[in-house]
């Protein structure tokens, strides 16, 4: 039998192979692909297990993922068991394959004062570009699902203020840090960014002659969008006495200073340092810079924070209105592990909702261009003609004008099927500049026709499905704008 | 005179804004010129509107020759001018005067994309916001979807495509929910814009400017007339920057300015009741003719409104003359209207109050009395 660090290394092996060259299918990879079995699609006239939790768990399967996750055990739970455990610790898989395509992006590696040094829209379309390419390569799929799923809880548009120059550095040590790590320390590395002081404008939330009133901004959405909820139980008086206590955090930007820009700094001239009573505690004056650290063990293992996330990661995994009883695990769980996001995940994937509802969720653009990319295996350089095709579909990353992200409900995406439509048409016709897919040697190492529609759906067509496929010229285009394949 | 919304109700959901952005600053002194004013004269010896040539409009003003196909419309009252209007931003530079008016203040996104998303009267489709060009501008960032085209052909889906749309057609039937419906109105989107695409048209495409412009007014007035759910379509001139040889660049402008909007108005026909073009620009230039027959940045320029709502045929804004006290900074025709006050009106026959004082945060809005 082969074992799971075998099918780690072949994953990697098939990356890296797919990274070679674009004319052609590497050999090894035909041979690798046409091999008796780690190929074989989905067998199964309902959404097998396999294609379930592997579609919710990642941007899509690739031709042999399905086999592959299947291999490791002839326990068709525990070898699903396996994946999960794998992909909840990304740390441990290897990612070489894909890190190697993400060299070219210097710039975002810079620190945030460094990072001045570049044309913004040159920052903006690199960042768009690695969330493609990690999206579409990254053996860490479940990490690269939830550094999406963050980068709409803490979001940020890159189009305000220095946030141009800034939303780099945020994505790296906030976002991608932290996106399976504990919440209590992203929230406070967000509350710390320099692009979400600007953003939400933590940056003039200054208090110098008494009468002064703080900027509450950042205060009502630190409460009302990252943790506690709209319902959770704050008051108005608790978004003012979070913003005095928070006054005097500020970035260096450019109107101000020459030398370190982005850099951020607590300016005690600046801050309230008066007693604060937040959600019926009170936090004594005097605490200077400290009053962030109260704040922060206020709000951030909060029930209605746990709640509130709980809610949000079960319409990202299970329903977009999820069960009380799936959320109410979760959310104990979260609490439970002091804020651990793998240990909440854990307890998500083990509900028996998160296993019965299947195919419930709307894929959004991002989501589908990627999936679609990877369910035929096309080389991408995750360049520009990608980036107008998610402006298209309402879906343009880091751009979302207010701090409430991208809607996670499906009416929010029906608008959408034209664009889809036209990009499966484009992407299965080779024509996405700097995208390519070889449909004959995709057919191929999936076994044929039969084995590409069960690949791509997840399950073998219904009779309905199998006459319009079989009257159509060419059915790749067809299946990946179909309403299969539209939802996960 | 009555223009055309007021013979017509059109429900505030069923309208759509066009907006054409005059890129680099054009000279409202010579589009609609105040040959009544002999400052003007004294100031632009060489480029002034003599007063036997430009096409008298009031007591005041006349509009260039080059504008004089938009002269019926200005008759028939459709067509509305706005003079010394413009923005808070006094920099006089293209792209700090840009950024403001598009983004209308230090907020995230557009002002249109702003009022579109809180606008919300249905599923943002694939063309409620389109932008002609290739880039998005400012004014829609933040639109629940824009979509950015040269021309409509981009909608192609490839050989095939009316076979795919047949099998689509059919293999979303099977889905009896909310997707199945979105994808029985996009095939009807679709196989709308075809037939329109194929039909006669009322009027033919030479009588548009033969070049961008005119082909996104074109592909503008098809969306608007396939009812595809067009909310709202922004479209690019440029040319407006004469810093020398003014003449020579702004009467090639002014002529597919003018020539493309009567074109578009002649084409829309009834449905002109429920579309409103506005033309807005930077800045205007300074009162002064500079050496090199040409005018510098400036201030106050002119906007115009025209279709659905708008009570035209009147010069609005508040003329503050030409005389030494009325200028600004070097001797600029001062900002008597923000443009803010000329983009709510109008936005507010599509929309509620609310959602129009929400599309421009910290600003408190004085809307002129432009739609009736």
């Amino acid at each position: 039998m082969i074992t799971r660090r075998h099918f780690v290394e072949l994953g990697s092996t098939l990356a890296a192979a797919s990274a070679i060259a674009c004319e052609e299918v590497p050999p090894q990879l035909e041979s690798l692909l046409t091999s008796a079995d780690p190929v074989s699609p989905p067998a199964t006239d309902d959404v097998d297990l396999v294609s379930h939790v592997a579609g919710r768990l990642s941007f899509g399967l690739r031709p042999g993922d399905h086999a592959r996750i299947r291999s490791v055990d002839p326990d068709l739970g525990l070898a699903v068991e396996h994946y999960v455990d794998a992909q909840l610790s990304p740390d441990a898989i290897d990612d070489t394959a894909a890190e190697a395509r993400l060299r070219r992006y210097v710039e975002l590696d810079e620190s945030p004062g460094e990072l001045y040094e570049y044309k913004e829209q040159v920052l903006l379309a690199s960042l768009t570009s690695a969330a493609i390419l990690r999206a579409r390569y990254s053996e860490r799929q479940l990490h690269a699902v939830m550094v999406e799923f963050w980068t709409d809880h803490f979001n940020i548009d890159s189009g305000k203020g220095d946030c141009r120059w800034l939303k780099a550095a945020d994505d790296r040590d906030v976002i991608r840090t932290h996106a399976l790590g504990s919440f209590p320390e992203m929230l406070r590395a967000s509350a710390v960014s320099p692009a979400m002081l600007w953003y939400l404008d933590g940056r003039v939330n200054r208090y110098g002659a008494p009468g002064d009133r703080p900027n509450e901004n950042y205060a009502r959405e630190l409460l009302e969008l990252h943790t506690l909820g709209v319902h959770g139980g704050y008051t108005q008086q608790d978004v003012m006495e979070v913003a005095r206590a928070l006054s005097g955090w500020t970035v260096r930007s450019r109107r101000e200073v020459v030398f370190g820009l982005g850099k951020v700094e607590f300016h005690p001239e600046w801050h309230d340092d008066g007693e604060k009573h937040i959600l019926g505690r009170v936090i004594p004056a005097g605490l200077g810079s400290r009053d962030l650290d109260a704040v922060m063990d206020l709000v951030s293992l909060h029930r209605s924070t746990a709640q509130h996330l709980a809610t949000k990661l079960c319409r990202r995994f299970i329903t977009d209105d999820p069960p009380a009883t799936a959320v109410d695990r979760v959310a104990t769980a979260f609490v439970s592990s002091r804020g651990n996001i793998a240990s909440a995940l854990r307890t998500l994937f083990a509900t028996p909702e998160f296993t019965r509802v299947r195919r419930t969720k709307l894929k959004r653009p991002f989501h589908f261009v990627v999936s679609a990319m990877r369910a035929t295996e096309a080389r991408t350089d995750g360049g520009p003609a990608l980036h107008e095709m998610l402006r298209r579909m309402g879906h343009a990353m880091y751009q979302y004008p207010t701090p409430e992200g991208y809607a996670d409900h499906e009416a929010s995406w029906l608008g959408t099927l034209l664009w889809r439509w036209n990009f499966a048409a484009a992407l299965a016709g080779n024509r996405v500049d700097g995208t390519r897919v070889e449909p004959a040697a995709l057919r191929r190492t999936l076994g044929g026709e039969d084995g590409l529609r069960a690949h791509v759906l997840g399950r073998r067509p219904t009779a309905a499905e199998r006459d319009i496929f079989a009257a159509a010229a060419d059915s790749l285009p067809l299946l990946l704008a179909s309403p299969a394949f539209q939802r996960y | 005179m009555a223009g055309l919304g007021f013979v017509t109700r059109i429900a505030p959901r069923d309208r759509a804004i066009v907006v054409i952005f005059l890129r680099g600053g054009a000279d409202g002194l010579t589009l609609v010129a105040p040959v009544a004013d002999d400052a003007y004269h004294r100031a632009r010896p060489t480029l002034r509107v003599r007063e036997q040539d430009g096409v008298r409009l009031d007591d005041v003003f006349a509009l260039h020759p080059r504008l004089a196909p938009l002269v019926p419309l200005w008759a028939s009252g459709e067509l509305a001018i706005i003079h010394s209007v413009g923005s808070e931003d006094a920099t006089r530079s293209h792209f700090e005067a840009q950024d403001l008016m598009e983004h209308a203040g230090t907020a995230a996104g557009g002002w249109l994309g702003r009022f579109l998303r809180l606008r919300a009267i249905r599923q943002p489709g694939a063309l409620s916001a389109v932008a002609f060009g290739t880039e998005l501008p400012a004014a829609l960032r933040g639109a629940p979807s824009a979509t950015v085209l040269r021309s409509l052909g981009t909608f192609s889906l490839g050989d095939g495509a009316q076979g795919m749309l047949r099998a689509l057609a059919d293999l979303y039937a099977i889905e009896h929910n909310a997707l199945g419906q979105a994808a029985g109105d996009t095939v009807d989107a679709l196989r709308r814009l075809e037939r329109l695409a194929s039909a006669p048209r009322p009027i033919t495409a030479a009588d548009y400017p033969r070049d961008d412009f005119g082909e996104a007014l074109r592909q503008t007035a098809q969306l608007v007339r396939a009812g595809v759910g067009l909310e709202a379509a922004t479209i690019d001139l440029g040319g407006w920057d004469s810093h020398f040889t003014q003449d020579q660049l702004l009467e090639p402008a002014m002529d597919r300015l003018a020539r493309g909007l009567a074109a578009f108005r002649r084409d829309l026909g009834p449905d002109m009741a429920r579309t409103t073009v506005v033309v807005m620009t930077e800045f205007g230039r300074r009162v002064a003719e500079n050496s090199a027959l040409g005018t510098d940045h400036g201030r106050g320029s002119v906007m115009f409104a025209l279709g659905g709502g708008v009570l035209g045929g009147r010069v609005l804004g508040g003329w503050p003359g030409l005389g030494p006290d009325a200028l600004e900074g070097p001797g600029d025709l001062p900002v008597r209207t923000n443009y803010r006050n000329v983009l709510a009106p109008i936005l507010t026959t599509m929309a509620e109050g609310s959602v129009v004082s929400r599309s421009f945060p910290g600003f408190s809005l004085d809307p002129i009395p432009l739609v009736g």
